[in-house]
């Protein structure tokens, strides 16, 4: 008799384990179709781990910069010797670096990077905590809404886009990486001949190698473009650097070229972002007047108001 | 209360050290799956019930606090959960080759459930690449923790259990 008790409460068992993980199986597909969320616990789990992670994150670094330290007071015999050979070496590169420095200093007033840099506001963040999972690439940050960091949010570096803030908390925000195969931006070859769009979007055989798809077959995208932001669908504002090519491949459609890219930062290495919290269009550039052929210039100015005049 | 509250705190410490402790020795942002190891660890000594349950826990708090798929990594726990949940009266807890052959298999396991799902989203990936670029660190980092972290879990659990 209690053993057919027992028997129908393994059956059970096994009948509530089997549904509960067909339903965890469909919340998978809902929750991945954007038809189910959980906002607010997810919300609460960030807010209260993060002053934990930041810690942890600080305790590391700090281990961190004493085991190099110790490491180099290990090596620094070996290292003595070559730092010596390396010193004439660099004495003569410094000059060659002065000169360079001024040469780039020169060149980027010229470009205005300044100037591009004064459309964004920009919110800086530390990396604090980081997703291993082999699907999916997120980042912690240590700022939130209370910082002004919200969703849909655009993440960057100086070196380029890193990706855009989807979920935030008050003292932290979720950052879905360029990598993420759930990202995609809206992005355009900068050579001014090309100007090809195209959509980047993570690539899950090769995590570090985002890729640029929807690219027409006649298109002309070659090893070493630079890609950047198009601006379209509004998350990120234009322009931003999101990486180069380093291979163009054709689809298996037949009708399509995917670009290979290799990205402009480096996600291994991802200790400090910018949040671009404002955009604004960058001020257009100053009209200047075409060149005239000698001979027949249009008057300007005062002269060409009373030129007008009957 | 006060058990469940310290493995509550146990998770979360786990949670934060593989976070933000851990990529610091990943090899190509792969490193260490502690919540995986406890599950397996916890699997083993408590059997194929509290695995499951163990597995739920681990695997919603990771999804709530990665922004990962949702359910993604429950579903992965709770199954793995349940297989070392099987072996359990079936094998000597204090071997010392349990945990190390257990998280092989589990990582294994785990990684097989994740790659199937993902290709069930839609998305699709160069198997042979990402069996060496993902699974064969995090079965390197995984085989290392698995005895640290089997004798942790061991000694939660010696001191969470019911006095007789």
């Amino acid at each position: 008799m209690s053993r057919v008790r027992r028997d129908r409460n393994s059956d059970r068992k096994v009948w509530v384990l089997v549904f509960v993980v067909i339903s965890v199986f469909c919340i998978i597909f809902f929750a991945a179709r954007g038809r189910f969320t959980v906002p607010f616990s997810s919300r609460a789990a960030t807010t209260v781990l993060a002053p934990f992670q930041k810690i942890t994150s600080w305790v590391g670094s700090q281990v961190n910069y004493v085991t190099s330290n110790i490491w180099e007071i290990v090596t620094v015999h070996q290292q003595n010797k070559m730092l010596r050979s390396e010193v004439e070496q660099l004495r003569n590169q410094n000059l060659q670096a002065s000169e360079f420095a001024a040469e780039n200093e020169r060149l980027r007033a010229l470009l205005g990077y300044k100037q591009s840099v004064t459309q964004f506001d920009l919110v800086a963040a530390r990396v604090i905590g980081r997703e291993m999972a082999t699907w999916t690439s997120m980042i912690i940050i240590d700022r939130g809404t209370r910082d002004g960091v919200d969703k849909d949010m655009a993440v960057m570096t100086e070196k380029g886009l890193v990706g855009t803030v989807v979920e935030a908390s008050p003292n932290s925000a979720k950052v879905q990486l360029l990598l993420d195969p759930r990202s995609a931006v809206g992005t355009l070859v900068q050579r001014p001949e090309s100007r090809v769009a195209g959509i980047v979007e993570g690539n899950p055989s090769d995590p570090m190698m985002p890729r640029m798809i929807n690219i027409p077959r006649n298109s002309d995208v070659v090893e070493g473009d630079t890609i950047v932001t198009s601006g379209f669908g509004g998350i990120y504002p234009k322009g931003l650097i999101v990486g180069t090519v380093g291979d163009v491949q054709n689809d298996s459609g037949g009708l399509l070229k995917i670009a290979i890219l290799e990205p402009a930062v480096d996600f291994q290495k991802l200790e400090d972002v910018a949040v671009i919290v404002a955009s604004r269009e960058a001020p257009p550039a100053p009209l200047t007047p075409p060149q005239q052929t000698p001979g027949t210039e249009t008057p300007v100015g005062d002269n060409a108001a009373a030129g007008a005049e009957p | 209360m006060r058990k469940f509250l310290i493995w509550v705190a146990f998770l979360g410490s786990a949670y934060v050290v593989q976070s933000a402790f851990l990529p610091l020795i990943a090899y190509h942002g792969i490193g260490p799956d502690l919540l995986l190891l406890i599950v397996v660890s916890f699997s083993f000594l408590r059997g194929s019930r509290m695995g499951i349950f163990m597995g739920f826990m681990v695997g919603l708090l990771q999804d709530l606090a990665t922004g990962t798929f949702f359910g993604m990594d429950i579903f992965s726990k709770m199954l793995v959960g349940a297989c070392c949940g099987a072996f359990s009266n079936r094998v000597f807890k204090e071997q010392f080759f349990l945990p190390i052959f257990s998280s092989l298999a589990a990582t294994v396991m785990n990684y097989l459930i994740l790659a199937v799902v993902v290709l069930l989203l839609g998305y699709r990936f160069n198997p042979i690449l990402h069996l060496q670029m993902f699974l064969l660190p995090m079965l390197c980092y995984n085989v290392l923790l698995a005895w640290p972290m089997h004798l942790l879990v061991h000694w939660i659990c010696d001191q969470t259990a019911e006095k007789k």
